[in-house]
């Protein structure tokens, strides 16, 4: 009677509702995702080509085209036009005052060193000179580098989760469902696998080849799959026991299929809880890979660069209080969607007494 | 059975040469045997002995045998400045000067050099030097006990024998004939202590941890393994009045601190817990080198231009590169590079840019040779001219479906800086430049076996310039060599040949000049930058001679270098005071002294 009361005032939820019901893990989620959202379009926003020329009349989209030459806007020389300097001139002495730069928020890119001649690197952030966030040693911008980074650090997390979920999920599913020999012998080879020392390998194998992004996505996975494994074989050894299991086997559904179409749906709330907590480790993994200089190569832009140079450079403290503020504030984030996460799939909530 | 054969077998050999040394050694009567007592001695009559100097190092040495496995390490030059040589040059005039010899005379030959040791010369144990132990030196280099190859190769392909006449006279014989000054550079030994080594197969492991005896000013007293290592003067040093010797190499102890971070040896520095700190990178003696102990006098910066063989470093165009093989490109990228970019924005014009290959080398360097300056109008006519007329989307060329875009190898992160801005001004020039970084030893490996497009790297330097290793055909196209450029050019080839076969000194430099004018014309290395000075922050209570160093001087505070080391000393009064004065918070006048005696202006 009591219960049922209580029933009656929950009701019935999806994971989502529940979901949005946790508000700090919701707003988490909505954050980071138009932080993502935002960097996939960081090139309007934070880029050395300005998005709009308008000269002699013509307009000209700098972003969206080939590289437009001085001459192209009356300068005298013949590589990319440098917009800062094309506004300033224009502003300066403009003879046709239909012309007009349109730059975008911070007008510098990941790569363009901005050096001045008196002024060494690195420079502590100024609104003057558009460096929000100041210049790294060599005179990049650290804000515009941590957004890119940013982009590369979280579709690098991204990507390798797809990939170590697909083969840890399947292998750790076939291990669960089929038992006997083929879980025994996969076992063992998991438990060896596990045990050479991954950063060991992945610095060996960063001084033989030059990585790169799938590289390194390859190298990392190849040492990362073997996590969710256990977690899926039990979930699937629990699962395949269960009737409608059963029911799909008697009916002459193949283990593939069985899997797919039953086991993993039916455990899927173990692997979304883990999604969170996998993306942070990503991109943590990347950050630490990249300070110890075998990650990502120069001049890619990297947290793990800037922390390097950070910690090399504690009397410029711009640069390592940005990143590690925003490492922090994404990895809080993560958390905080993950706890939310776990929250909504937690089994307590799933128990009902009659 | 089998071990006895063995080491019956390993007598031969020395039986053999000992055969050959009772018929060979007597000395030919028409020598003239030659010595100096005159050129300016270098040392301060002001210098007090005492005191103690701290130095860092950055790790702690592997080993110390300055031979075999893992001993080419920093720390080996402490020790290695320890052991003499027959002979020295004068680090200011270049002469010949007396060292463990006191005479020395030159064969008919053109390759044999015979010396007379000092009687009094002794190893740190107080047995005298002898011949034997130039003998047993040629012996310990060529054996495969010390597994090192390019030692046993070294000294069985350049030094072909040494000759014993008596306990203290000896003959070393080159391979090839040389100018008379230049024999003792290129066939010169170091005496090894033949009472002390054991030559076996277990003389790696053995003599790991052993301390050599040398001849030199001081030796090991204490280790503390991964801390610090101790050297201590000898006080009955047998070279101590010697001329060239006197009024240096004052100060009693040299305590040398493995500190691994260079921030953290800087902070140990500034509390007065090393004596000195090289001041080098422009961040440090611009920025970080400002603090109260330099304002308040504490610590002293001082500045010595020099001039010593400038290291050949720069970016190598493999010429196995289709791309590089086309003159044209190499001359549109060396016209692409910023170097005074570099120069001014980053190295705040410290740095100097290098002029050539081979700079430094007194009358052998050719000063009208200099680099092809930052120029896109040059750059883009040489690519035009190459047919590469086109520009893809990003504004870089293109010919026939090929990017004009090269890796850029490097394995060292501290010129990383640079690498990218060079990159980004050669975009300007339509010319993509990727910088690759390697491990230093991956990058050495991808080098030598000539697998990268665009290195950069430096040579160290030596004493005469060195063309057949880096430009003779005979080492291009093939691993392990050092021609990297893999330049392969007849007319180039003859004169090196001519180069190394002529024993004429003037005949040398003209060939020498020719030589760098030529290779500078085929662009495949392009010089990079240069330090022309070295510079030091210490404490005030360290002393120099009134001209600070010597023109060669690669360092002002080298404890032990027997030419350019142990010119100062620690003045004790100072130090009590300096003490006293920074507990009781008092200062002194700042002092920063840039000395520019031996500066070369520029053309």
């Amino acid at each position: 009677m009591h219960v049922s009361s209580i029933q009656r005032q929950e009701r019935p939820q999806g994971p989502w509702q529940k979901f949005k019901r946790l508000k700090r893990g919701y707003f988490s989620f909505v954050f980071l995702c138009l932080l993502i959202l935002t960097s996939c379009f960081a090139e309007l926003l934070f880029n050395s080509k300005a998005i709009m020329v308008q000269y002699q009349g013509e307009l000209y989209w700098p972003i969206f085209s080939s590289t437009l030459e001085g001459k192209q806007f009356g300068l005298e020389y013949e590589y990319e036009t440098n917009y800062r300097q094309l506004k300033k001139m224009w502003a300066e002495d403009n003879n046709d005052p239909s012309n007009f730069v349109l730059l975008p928020l911070v007008p510098f890119n990941a790569t363009e060193v901005d050096l001045e001649d008196g002024f060494y690197p690195p420079q502590p952030p100024s609104a003057l000179s558009q460096h929000y966030l100041g210049t790294d040693t060599i005179g990049r911008d650290v804000l515009v580098r941590l957004v890119y980074g940013f982009r590369i650090a979280i579709f690098f997390a991204i990507t390798l989760l797809i990939v170590e979920y697909f083969f840890g999920v399947l292998v750790g599913c076939f291990m669960g469902f089929l038992g006997g020999a083929f879980d025994l012998f996969f076992q063992r080879i998991i438990e060896i696998w596990s045990n050479i020392p991954f950063l060991y390998i992945v610095m060996i194998m960063s001084s033989l080849i030059t990585p790169g992004f799938w590289s390194l996505v390859f190298i990392m996975a190849l040492f990362g799959w073997m996590s969710m494994t256990w977690y899926m074989r039990s979930a699937s050894y629990k699962e395949a026991n269960r009737d409608y299991v059963l029911a799909a086997k008697m009916m002459g559904a193949s283990n593939f299929r069985i899997i797919y179409k039953h086991i993993i749906p039916n455990s899927i709330s173990t692997i979304i809880t883990f999604i969170p907590f996998s993306v942070a480790g990503g991109i943590t993994a990347l950050t630490a890979l990249d300070f110890l200089s075998f990650g990502l190569p120069a001049p890619a832009p990297s947290w793990g660069e800037l922390l390097r140079q950070g910690v090399d450079n504690l009397d410029s403290p711009w640069i390592i209080s940005s990143v590690v503020i925003s490492l922090s504030f994404v990895l809080m984030l993560v958390t905080f969607i993950g706890e939310a996460i776990r929250e909504v799939f937690d089994p307590k909530h799933k128990i009902y007494y009659e | 059975m089998m071990k006895k054969i063995i080491s019956t077998l390993k007598f031969i050999p020395i039986l053999i040469l000992s055969v050959k040394l009772a018929v060979a050694a007597t000395l030919p009567n028409d020598l003239v045997w030659q010595t100096n007592t005159t050129s300016l001695e270098w040392g301060s009559a002001d210098a007090q002995k005492g005191g103690l100097l701290r130095l860092n190092i950055s790790s702690f040495p592997p080993t110390l045998r300055t031979v075999g496995p893992d001993s080419n390490n920093s720390f080996r030059s402490f020790l290695l400045d320890n052991q003499m040589s027959l002979v020295d040059m004068h680090p200011n005039s270049g002469e010949v000067i007396p060292m463990l010899a006191s005479h020395w005379a030159y064969d008919k030959d053109g390759k044999t050099v015979y010396y007379k040791i000092k009687k009094n010369a002794r190893w740190s144990d107080g047995l005298p030097v002898t011949a034997d132990d130039f003998l047993f030196a040629l012996e310990f280099n060529r054996s495969k006990d010390i597994v090192a190859p390019w030692y046993n190769k070294h000294f069985s392909e350049e030094i072909t024998d040494v000759v014993k006449f008596d306990s203290h006279t000896l003959a070393i014989v080159g391979a090839r004939i040389k100018p008379k000054k230049d024999l003792h550079y290129y066939y010169s030994l170091q005496p090894r202590a033949k009472h002390f080594h054991k030559l076996n197969q277990q003389w790696v492991s053995a003599f790991n941890w052993k301390i050599e005896p040398n001849t030199g000013p001081y030796k090991i007293t204490k280790i503390r393994k991964g801390k610090s290592i101790k050297f201590k003067r000898k006080f009955d040093w047998w070279a101590q009045d010697e001329q060239f010797i006197r009024n240096r190499f004052n100060v009693d102890n040299v305590l040398i601190k493995v500190v691994r971070d260079p921030n953290t040896a800087f902070k140990y520095f500034e509390r007065g817990e090393l004596d000195v700190f090289n001041l080098t990178l422009p961040k440090l003696w611009h920025e970080k080198a400002n603090g109260p102990m330099f304002q308040k006098g504490f610590i002293h910066k001082l500045s010595f231009y020099n001039q010593v063989e400038q290291g050949a470093s720069g970016l190598f165009l493999n010429l196995d590169n289709q791309l590089l093989q086309d003159i044209n490109v190499r001359k549109a990228i060396a016209h692409g590079l910023n170097f005074d970019k570099i120069i001014q924005q980053l190295l705040r014009n410290d740095y100097q840019r290098l002029p050539r290959f081979h700079t430094g080398y007194g009358k052998y360097s050719n000063d009208k040779v200099n680099p092809l300056g930052f120029d896109l109008k040059q750059a883009g006519a040489y690519l035009d001219a190459a047919g590469w007329n086109n520009k893809d989307q990003r504004g870089i060329r293109v010919k026939d479906k090929n990017r004009l875009s090269f890796t850029i190898s490097y394995g060292n992160k501290l010129h990383e800086p640079q690498i990218i801005v060079l990159a980004e001004e050669a975009k300007k020039a339509g010319i993509e430049l990727k910088p690759q970084y390697l491990e230093s030893t991956s990058f050495y490996k991808n080098v030598i076996e000539k697998k990268h497009d665009i290195a950069w790297l430096g040579w160290s330097t030596g004493f005469r310039p060195a063309y057949w290793q880096h430009f003779h055909s005979d080492n291009a196209h093939k691993p392990q060599t050092n021609n990297v450029t893999n330049l392969s050019d007849a007319i180039i080839d003859r004169l090196i040949n001519q180069y190394r076969e002529s024993s004429k000194e003037q005949e040398r430099i003209l060939l020498a000049q020719e030589l760098e004018s030529k290779i500078a014309a085929q662009v495949v290395f392009i010089p990079s930058t240069m330090v022309p000075f070295t510079r030091s922050g210490f404490w005030r209570w360290l002393k120099l001679p009134e001209n600070i160093a010597t023109k060669s001087s690669q360092s002002l505070f080298n404890p032990f270098h027997p030419t350019q080391g142990g010119l100062f000393w620690i003045d004790a009064k100072s130090k009590i005071d300096s003490l006293s004065a920074k507990r009781s918070g008092k200062g002194f006048k700042t002092s920063t002294i840039i000395n520019s005696d031996f500066k070369v202006i520029a053309p």
